[in-house]
């Protein structure tokens, strides 16, 4: 009973959304909208609900066992702080909760993000070696492109610009469409699975 | 202190590399894309009063690659004196989004409500998306600052997709796809990208398809348009950076190789 | 009498239904008859072999050798996914293997998401695999754990857990956008073997290059039946070959008469 319900529920959902994809009539627009505007909408704020409880209790436990205390105390005021400015003084252009987002989450997301820079380069670095004919081929396409994308003018700009792009267009998009293809038959057959029962593990590991 | 590791060695090395040709006088000439042309030539086309709905579907990490994009973007838009709709469908998107949109705003002294509104984020973008091709103020029916969106002058007949020139998703993941997926192909609403570099060949067959109009890329990108609407923006400044950062990932490669092969011959020997 | 109904019954049908979307539901109910063709006719009529792939064959190894070495294994979903997209469902799939094999090995198992419904329905997953492998006393939620919804956030976050717990195996199954080389090269410099799968064409590249074993693609679909044996998933396996000779086979008669005739549109839908 536990997981027929929401087998039941998802299958008639499926197939409603599938059904309405085809059709014009204003009902059937409406439903659409009453689906993906209220219904999905309130299932994601209390699905959100859930993550930030679990959050709290992770980190709670954590402090109480001492365990990078400072760091969980962070987290945690982090947590409280912005809702507290967002409710009490609004988002707007000069509000306290604008000038922390841009001054301490902006910078803090960059910073982690800028580590790709660095990744690449030692991931280039230990990885792009000519141990076998496919790996050289890998090693040749990414000198390639990576000269294509950089501005030196001259040479590169007459000669290995067009040899990357065609490299890009024709080899390198050829295969992306066959994976493309690949991913989207997986995901079309497990939609389906999911949407006639025969795939369960959604509701918590049910074969 | 932990001894310092090879990997560490090459990290300081490409800090060092970008720092310094950050600090050069140096700016390399641009030679516009045919791709970036194409945006180009698409937004100058555009009469004036067009709505745009620009979608900021970044995170605010990528602010350093997105924001010459956006803005490039923005400016040009401005300048032709096209309608701007600004969302975002990432959380993180929201106040860059409105910031970089009040930012270009003030340059050409464009108004909100009339010129432009941010309506702001919408979880679940997927659903988001859907919805819009619906009914956009039934998905946003306040815009980011809690304005009821009947009460914005420039909203005034502007229903669903149908009524916007293009959707154009400023990008640094894989959202897109979620906007050529279900905007393009159930709505048939144009969709044209301002995308961060690492994302282009993701994109490469929806635009050789049609399915994507237009798409502007990385710093390079940016650098070609500012040069085609004639603006000067940090896109140019960034690819010295870009380029330097290459030619070290290049030697890195390089190094990398020699260090096999002997490795290689020496255990032959 | 009968012919006046037909075209009443047509008329009304035209007025309701979309039919430029009538190529959509007939490919898509071709996909639903083979699926079900293979799923309830074929898998219980013949056994279905797949061939060998080099990742999941590692899998027993890495779960191994973290055993041996006492130290945990790090599971994650990625970023980019919710857990209505089916590479979340496939690496549920997965996941639920590893969790009944560490279960009986009394490996701990991490799991950090940034997607509190993937963290409860993990949670779920990994409990019913303790369960069923004999050991429900094994179970800690807490390692199932929600840690942030923002991109970058979940990559620090994911980034400590690397640092702190040194797994001796990772495995990064799901939808992964620039976070997957932060990721997979944090892993690498804490000695992990590493088994990563995407749907994302561009951050397979990543992988390739940072990882021990990559599944590309579909085979992440493939992977829980691979892992497991289970008739349901080799059948759907089955069925998307089935689809893609067909697939093939369009692209192939297409081309020619796009050749041969390059005014027909009949394949442009």
């Amino acid at each position: 009973m536990r997981r027929r319900v929401p087998q039941l529920v998802c299958g008639l959902f499926g197939l409603l959304i599938f059904t309405l994809h085809f059709l014009t009539s204003d009902q059937a627009h409406r439903t659409y909208r009453l689906i993906l505007d209220d219904y999905y909408q309130i299932v994601f704020a209390f699905a959100l609900l859930v993550g930030v409880v679990s959050f709290i209790r992770v980190n709670l436990k954590a402090v109480e066992r001492g365990k990078d205390r400072p760091y969980r105390i962070v987290s945690l005021l982090g947590l409280l702080l912005m809702p507290v400015l967002a409710m009490g003084w609004g988002i707007g252009g000069d509000s306290p909760f604008l000038w922390v987002f841009d001054n301490v989450q902006v910078p803090m997301q960059a910073t982690v993000f800028a580590l790709l820079a660095f990744y690449v380069a030692s991931a280039s670095f230990r990885g792009f070696r000519a141990r076998s004919l496919p790996a050289t081929v890998l090693l040749l396409s990414a000198l390639l492109t990576l000269l294509s994308r950089s501005d030196l003018g001259g040479f590169m700009a007459e000669y290995i610009t067009p040899v990357a792009d065609w490299v890009r267009y024709n080899p390198s998009m050829s295969a992306r469409r066959a994976i493309l293809i690949g991913i989207g038959l997986g995901s079309l057959t497990t939609s389906l699975r999911v949407i006639l029962g025969i795939e369960r593990t959604w509701l918590g590991g049910g074969k | 202190m932990k001894q310092l590791q090879q990997r560490h060695y090459v990290f300081i090395g490409l800090a060092l590399v970008v720092i310094v040709t950050m600090l050069l006088p140096y700016r390399p000439e641009i030679v516009p894309s045919a791709e970036t042309r194409r945006m180009h030539e698409y937004i100058d086309s555009l009469p004036e009063g067009s709505v745009l709905l620009i979608s900021f579907d970044h995170e605010a990490s990528s602010l350093p690659e997105i924001k010459p994009l956006a803005l490039a973007l923005l400016r040009h838009a401005f300048s032709k004196r096209l309608k701007l709709i600004g969302i975002a469908l990432l959380p993180e998107g929201t106040g860059v989004g409105y910031g970089l949109m009040r930012e270009a705003a003030r340059e050409y002294d464009m108004s909100y409500g009339e010129d432009f509104v941010y309506l702001g984020f919408r979880p679940q973008y997927v659903a988001a998306i859907l919805s819009m091709g619906e009914s956009i103020p039934e998905t946003f029916p306040e815009d980011y600052l809690g304005q009821a969106y009947d009460q914005l002058p420039m909203l005034n007949g502007i229903e669903n997709y149908d009524d916007l020139a293009c959707v154009i998703s400023v990008a640094d993941g894989s959202l897109t796809t979620h906007w050529v997926e279900y905007g393009h192909a159930r709505y048939r609403v144009k969709v044209s990208a301002f995308v961060a570099a690492s994302m282009v060949t993701t994109y490469d067959p929806y635009l050789a398809s049609g399915q994507i109009y237009a798409m502007v890329s990385g710093l390079r990108g940016a650098a070609e348009y500012e040069k085609l609407i004639g603006i000067g923006g940090s896109g140019a400044r960034g690819m010295l950076a870009q380029t330097s950062m290459h030619l070290y990932v290049i030697l890195m490669i390089i190094i990398g190789n020699l260090i096999y092969f002997r490795q290689k011959q020496r255990g032959r020997g | 009498m009968l012919l006046s109904n037909f075209v009443l019954l047509n008329t009304s049908i035209s007025s309701w239904f979309d039919w430029s979307q009538l190529p959509v539901l007939i490919g898509t109910l071709i996909c639903v008859l083979i699926v079900l063709y293979t799923t309830f006719y074929q898998a219980g009529r013949r056994k279905f072999k797949m061939r060998e792939i080099a990742g999941l064959r590692a899998v027993e190894d890495a779960i191994g050798r973290a055993t041996e070495m006492a130290r945990p294994i790090l599971f994650t979903p990625g970023w980019g996914g919710d857990i209505q997209r089916p590479t979340t469902i496939a690496s549920m799939n997965i996941l639920s293997h590893i969790a009944e094999t560490t279960a009986r090995y009394d490996c701990p198992l991490i799991y950090p998401t940034h997607d509190p419904v993937i963290m409860s329905v993990a949670q779920e997953v990994v409990a019913e695999s303790y369960a069923r492998a004999g050991h429900p006393d094994r179970f800690q939620s807490d390692n199932i754990r929600y840690v942030s919804s923002s991109q970058f956030g979940y990559a620090a976050a994911v980034d400590g857990l690397i640092c702190r717990y040194e797994p001796s195996s990772i495995f990064l199954l799901g939808t992964f956008e620039a976070e997957s080389l932060i990721l997979a090269e944090t892993g690498n410099s804490v000695g992990a073997i590493q088994i990563a799968g995407t749907d994302s064409t561009i951050q397979l590249s990543f992988f390739i290059v940072a990882c021990d074993y990559t599944l590309i693609g579909e085979e992440l679909f493939a992977a829980s039946g691979y892992l497991s044996g289970d008739e349901s998933i080799l059948a759907s396996v089955r069925s998307q070959d089935i689809i893609k000779v067909l697939i093939a086979f369009l692209l192939i008669a297409a081309t020619l008469w796009a050749t041969f005739d390059p005014d027909s549109s009949w394949w442009r839908f």
